[in-house]
């Protein structure tokens, strides 16, 4: 759908918070696999988005990293959300689905 | 062929071809301004920079050391442009769509002399050119005090140090080629520097090169980066003491020859004798040692104030000079006025100087 991906940019722009804490939330990630999850979805991402967001994120205290190296180069960042950013997961999954039934309801 | 600069990302070095390397500097120089305010601006850059060199490591092997500008192309697109955290929800859009706020600056690239007629040419989206033959009509006319307004504008607009600056001086949009473009057009008239003969700015040009490379090689300090900018309104006050600074410089050097002079000539300065028979050569050094100490703190201000114009930065503060000059000034007028024998020697200094020149 290249249409749809023009029009509704703002809409997965607003939406790219809930699902990068939906992929933060499965296990311990660093940004690449974070990229790699995304990539194939309608939210795919790229580092010049995805590393201000993070570290949004990380101010808000909804996520948390932590340094582990890596065989292939340099130590990585890890991230993980923090019992805050679970909160924040689970209101934004109710209010989606609030919004969702809502709009559904709407065209009856 | 092409240069190669090497570059250290986290302790490891990776070598680009020149090209490339503008632009990773312009991407990093656009993601810094796309930040702004963002608290954790040094850490997301430094990120972008380890993600970088990942990707860069993806296209080296054992048989291929430098980076090339394709490839770092290729990379800088798999980055995508960097969004500043916070959206502007209230309305404001997103500043990479706007034209940012158009200002005066000073484009040295462009320049003749020093960049105010292609400066004001960019403001009004005139070609500079007819500027310049305003400008050099209105000087025959108002013989010679336009010449004078140029030089005033040359101390008090800032030059357009940033590429964020150069655009703001175009009101274009921030992008990317255009900051490279420019790289090379500076870099290009570098190269065929004797060209213009404006040696100085080549001097000045280069060792802000240097700066920067060292910069780059302590790996990328984002509080090194080429970008420290001052307000722009703090800029324009430091043009001014830059002027100030520099004719009160030039009128102390110019008193101070003419006292030497007349010290010389005629044993006096301005109808003042050194009391006493007092040797000659004493004069002399007492005025040199005057000159110096009045010379030196003046010298501190001007330079810092040169420097906090154009946005570079300079390694002693403004402070420096004036506490210096302060400190010289108050403790003698203290002295002077609260310790008696300090008065007392202060009257005596002909006496003593008579007495050295008995002893001798």
């Amino acid at each position: 759908m290249p249409q749809a991906d023009e029009q509704f940019a703002g809409l997965r722009k607003g939406l790219l918070e809930f699902a990068l804490l939906t992929v933060i939330s499965v296990e311990r990630v660093y940004v690449a696999d974070i990229l790699a999850l995304l990539a194939e979805t309608p939210f795919a991402t790229q580092e010049g988005t995805l590393y201000p967001l993070l570290s949004k994120l990380r101010r808000e205290e909804l996520v948390d990293y932590e340094w582990v190296e890596s065989e292939a180069g340099p130590p990585r960042k890890y991230y993980s959300l923090t019992d805050k950013g679970r909160g924040r997961l689970g209101d934004l999954g109710a209010y989606w689905r609030h919004l969702t039934t809502t709009l559904e309801n709407l065209g009856r | 062929m092409e240069r190669v600069v090497t570059i250290n990302l986290n302790g490891n070095p990776y070598q680009l071809d020149e090209s490339a390397y503008d632009a990773l500097r312009a991407y990093l120089a656009r993601a810094e301004a796309a930040l702004g305010a963002d608290p954790d601006k040094a850490e997301i850059i430094r990120d972008l920079e380890q993600a970088v060199a990942d990707k860069c490591a993806g296209y080296l092997s054992a048989h291929k050391s430098v980076v090339a500008a394709a490839e770092m192309n290729a990379i800088l697109g798999e980055m995508g442009p960097v969004e500043g955290a916070e959206p502007h929800d209230d309305g404001e859009p997103a500043q990479s769509n706007e034209p940012p706020h158009k200002r005066l600056y000073r484009l040295a690239g462009d320049s003749k002399i020093a960049g105010v007629c292609s400066g004001i040419g960019a403001y009004f989206d005139l070609d500079a050119n007819l500027i310049r033959f305003l400008f050099i009509i209105a000087a025959l006319f108002t013989s010679g005090f336009f010449i004078l307004v140029y030089i005033a504008m040359m101390f008090l607009i800032p030059s357009a140090q940033t590429s964020a600056e150069w655009a703001a001086a175009h009101g274009a949009p921030f992008n990317a080629q255009e900051v490279i473009d420019r790289a090379k057009r500076e870099y290009a008239r570098f190269t065929d520097g004797s060209a213009r003969g404006w040696r100085r700015e080549q001097r000045a040009w280069r060792r802000s090169m240097r700066e920067q490379a060292q910069s780059w090689r302590h790996g990328w300090e984002p509080a090194a980066a080429p970008a420290s900018p001052v307000g722009y309104v703090a800029r324009v006050f430091a043009g001014l003491f830059a002027f100030v600074f520099s004719i009160v410089t030039a009128a102390l050097l110019i008193a101070f020859l003419i006292a030497l002079f007349s010290l010389l000539n005629t044993g006096a300065v301005l109808g003042w004798t050194p009391p006493g028979d007092s040797p000659n050569w004493l004069a002399i050094a007492v005025l040199c040692i005057a000159y110096a100490a009045l010379a030196s703190p003046l010298g501190y201000l001007r330079r810092s104030s040169y420097a906090a114009a154009s946005g570079r930065r300079f390694h002693h503060g403004g402070a420096d000079g004036l506490v210096t000059l302060l400190a010289v000034l108050a403790g003698g007028a203290l002295a002077y006025q609260l310790l008696p024998d300090f008065r007392e020697w202060a009257r005596d200094i002909p006496d003593l100087w008579r007495t050295i020149r008995l002893e001798f």
